[in-house]
């Protein structure tokens, strides 16, 4: 079991380093001295990360909470590798990954040292009170493939990695060309010659080419003057004309893989009781799940047998049950639920002062109940009966899950299947049921609705890089607004009746897990025109999809998800992050914790070599700044 | 006058969950009370044009979830904010009790220019509601250890005091915002900005 340890390698490490600068989310650690370091993950794709952690290790402990970034890292690691019990000290300190870093600057001789992003904002300084920097700046240069800058000399521009087996891959291929030692001023001229016309391409071809050259020691450098001139002239182009130039302008050549085309998936018709109970045998079980299961997802259920076969799809009934089977279990939730029930109930005044957290999530509950679904004839009306249940089943719940206890959405997860069940017993095996798959939008660091957030965004990006760009300009990469559909599956965007229908077509888990997800882009899809033609940012986006509630029809949204989902799988460049999220094996050619393998597109797009992750990440900063 | 430019002001309101955000926002803006109204998921907002000393001014007003969790969410709409409205309920003490939090986090997270000088109003909604837990005095104490914050005693439901507070309310984001501009330009050092604010003034920035 040691070996599940997340291993951390600390590269460099020096202590009385005074922080200066650090991204919002740490300002709390401003001017405050502690311990630099440099580690290696080498489980997570050999990931640097600049740490930096205060000399006294106290902290308060809901820090960590807070930050968006840092707790979608670990939730990510703890996802996709199993069980890696994270260092929580560890995970508290300021930590940058080196991915993000594209340049350092040195400064007040030696002593201080600056950490900027792609777009050349600071992201962190950090002052040497002990001696300089110099330790630190000769090992990153062992790690980074580094050039001092024209502009400044100060500042070490960061390449590449040098591990980076596509980097590795790039100078192999580059070395077999022989370049530059022969003809080698006409293969400069030729960069040159191209930049104007295809400053993208020719750029990313040409500047790997040149520090590869300027990487390799002196000693290997067959450059003559003249090449040596070209060299630095061409040099100069790069950083002129790469620094100056907008984004928009490589948009236009940068390469986007096409996804096939987009094909109808018509509605089919609700599963029927006739077709029900053909598919039920004599003594009640059901053979053919996958079968049932399909003609769901095609045309959800017929409202005369959906509260039936809810239970079955929400895990309250067993499908390979008989009917004796399935009265036995039938009694012994009711006896649990009774018991349950009974716990909170005989609560006494006393024992309830005394119990601050019951007293917290019974309050919750009672504002709650008052406030779920009154517009609905079954909840409606002072002193109506159905908010009792509705209140007595949350917080049965609470006591069953006290861990979770309750958290605002729950109600309205619980409100169409009590309307539905409208028996207490039932209506509360089968929450329990659907709390299961979704628990983890309820966590109480958020972790499960932030990662929720960023497969969204993964697949944004993969499906429609440009929209995903646009987002990403418009300060809405981390698709916040989409919260509120993700937390209680569209229940406050539609109908009762049109909920249901989507619930029970996303409890099949068909045509892949997390289909939720592929609902959201289908409804991004379909708004994208309006909201990029308007040119809407950050709070015109937010109104927008928060005024579709009442708006969208969920069959057309239904069908449409399902063709792009097609689309997808179909593609040719499919991801293994994308992969992941919708549930397909991984090709695992690429490491799923390599951020370039997110997405490709909007790191083409994006220009700064920001990949969907970075970015992704980057707009969660920057939304606390 | 000459024409004056338009003005955008941002308010955003803060407080426990179930102290009457919402319906405080719908009854100053729709002039409705409802028990129809839902728990807050996610953020909202509206707005409304009001005209404060002479000023046409538009205010944004938002609304975010008051339960704790989600305030890692909410945060991320407290940047630009020109006034922060504190609400507490007058008969539940324990939200009386978060008003330092709430207020603590926002200047965290907004981080202000000036954090002792940010306009903040306080309201202690339901005062129609019996029996009362926190005193008019209380409140007006804490007030006045917070570099004496307006408070405001309102009903949502009964339309009491809700427009004098939201006067009141545009009227410090207003002055705020009049304080703010002048100082646009010149940032702390310390904070790293918005990627809008500063994305073309890389003077000094890598050349790579
Ligand atoms: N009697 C009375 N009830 C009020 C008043 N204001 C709000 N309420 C009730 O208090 C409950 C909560 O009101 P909301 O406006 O939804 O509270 P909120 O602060 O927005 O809550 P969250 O969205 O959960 O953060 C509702 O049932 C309202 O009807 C008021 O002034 N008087
Ligand atoms: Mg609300």
């Amino acid at each position: 079991m040691e070996d599940n340890q997340e291993e951390v390698l600390e590269i460099f490490t020096q202590d009385g380093v005074l922080i200066t600068t650090a991204p919002a989310t740490y300002i709390h650690y401003l001017n405050n001295v502690g311990t630099l370091l440099i580690v290696e993950y080498p489980n997570s794709n050999l990931t640097r990360c600049i740490e930096w952690k205060p000399l006294d290790l106290t902290i308060d402990s809901d820090v960590q909470d807070q930050e968006w970034t840092v707790v979608s890292t670990v939730e990510r690691r703890r996802t996709y590798s199993g069980s890696l019990p994270v260092d929580v000290n560890r995970s508290k300190h300021l930590k940058i990954n080196m991915n993000d870093i594209k340049s350092f600057r040195v400064s007040h001789k030696n002593q201080k040292l600056t950490f900027r992003d792609g777009k050349g904002d600071n992201v962190c300084s950090f002052i040497f009170q002990h001696g300089n920097c110099d330790g630190l700046i000769a090992v990153l240069k062992g790690i980074l493939k580094t050039i001092v800058s024209r502009r400044d000399k100060h500042v070490y521009c960061i390449l590449d990695d040098i591990k980076n087996p596509e980097r590795q891959q790039l100078d192999k291929s580059f070395a077999e060309l022989n370049l530059f030692q022969e003809q080698s001023s006409a293969y400069v001229w030729k960069f040159v010659k191209n930049f104007p016309n295809r400053p993208y391409e020719a750029t990313m071809e040409a500047f790997s080419k040149i520090t590869d050259i300027v990487y390799r020691g002196p000693e290997h450098r067959l450059m003559d003057s003249e090449v040596h001139n070209i060299l630095h002239r061409s040099l100069e182009a790069i950083e002129n004309n790469t620094t100056t130039h907008s984004h928009d302008e490589y948009e236009l050549i940068a390469h986007v893989p096409r996804l096939p085309a987009l094909k109808e998936y018509p509605r089919g018709r609700p599963l029927s009781f006739e077709q029900w109970k053909a598919l039920q045998d004599s003594e009640g079980q059901v053979e053919d799940v996958e079968a049932v299961k399909l003609v769901i997802f095609r045309g959800g259920i017929s409202s005369n047998v959906r509260k039936e076969v809810w239970k079955y799809l929400l895990d309250y009934y067993r499908w390979k049950c008989s009917h004796a089977e399935q009265q036995n279990l039938i009694k012994q939730r009711n006896e649990e639920y009774f018991i349950m029930k009974l716990q909170w109930r005989s609560m006494t005044k006393i024992q309830e002062d005394n119990f601050t957290d019951y007293r917290e999530r019974k309050s919750l509950i009672e504002k709650d109940v008052n406030r779920t679904d009154r517009t609905l004839d079954y909840f409606a009306g002072d002193n109506n009966p159905n908010l009792q249940v509705l209140y007595d089943i949350l917080m049965t719940y609470a006591m069953y899950n006290f861990d979770l206890g309750y958290v605002q959405g729950m109600s309205d997860l619980l409100s169409p299947i009590l309307y539905l069940m409208n028996n207490e017993v039932e209506a509360f095996w089968c929450f329990v049921g659907f709390m299961n798959k979704v628990s983890s939008n309820f966590d109480m660091d958020q972790a499960g609705m932030k990662e929720q957030l960023q497969h969204l965004h993964t697949l944004t990006a993969f499906y429609d890089p440009e929209f995903a760009n646009y987002l990403y300009k418009h300060d809405s990469a981390n698709m916040f607004f989409c919260f509120r559909w993700l937390l209680v599956w569209f229940k406050r965007e539609l109908s009762q009746q049109d909920v249901m229908r989507l619930w029970e077509v996303l409890w099949t888990d068909l045509p892949c897990q997390n289909f939720h997800l592929l609902i959201c882009v289908a409804i991004l899809d379909t708004e994208k025109n309006i909201l990029m033609e308007n040119n809407y940012g950050f709070t015109e986006i937010l109104k927008h999809i928060n005024d579709l509630s009442g708006n969208i029809d969920i069959s057309t949204v239904i069908s449409k998800a399902e063709g792009m989902y097609n689309q997808i799988v179909d593609a040719e460049h499919l991801t293994d992050a994308v992969r992941l999220i919708i549930g397909l094996p991984i090709l695992g050619n690429t490491s799923i914790v390599d951020s370039k393998e997110a997405s490709p597109d909007i790191s083409d797009l994006t220009t700064n070599g920001d990949t969907d992750e970075v970015s992704y990440e980057n707009a969660l900063t920057h939304s606390f700044l | 006058m000459a024409t004056r430019k338009k003005v955008l002001l941002k308010v955003i309101i803060l407080g426990d969950s179930g102290v009457g955000k919402t319906s405080l926002m719908n009854q100053y803006v729709n002039k409705k009370f409802s028990n129809q109204y839902k728990a807050t998921i996610g953020a909202d907002f509206l707005t409304k044009e009001v005209i404060v000393d002479d000023r046409i001014v538009t205010l944004q007003i938002w609304d975010t979830a008051g339960q704790e969790r989600f305030q890692s969410l909410g945060v991320a709409f407290y940047r630009g904010a020109d006034c922060c409205v504190l609400v507490f309920d007058v008969t539940a003490p324990n939200t009386f009790k978060s008003l330092d939090s709430w207020r603590d986090e926002f200047l965290i997270q907004a981080s202000p220019r000036e954090p002792t000088d940010f306009p903040f109003v306080l309201l202690g909604n339901k005062v129609d509601l019996e029996p009362r837990a926190i005193s008019t005095k209380r409140a007006q104490q804490w007030c006045l250890s917070k570099n004496n914050i307006p408070y405001f005693e309102t009903s949502a439901k009964e339309a009491l005091n809700v427009e004098q507070a939201f006067q009141s309310i545009a009227r410090n984001a207003l002055t705020q915002q009049s304080q703010s501009v002048d100082l646009y330009n010149e940032f702390p050092d310390q904070i790293k900005l918005t990627n809008t604010t500063n994305r073309n003034s890389n003077g000094d920035s890598c050349a790579c």
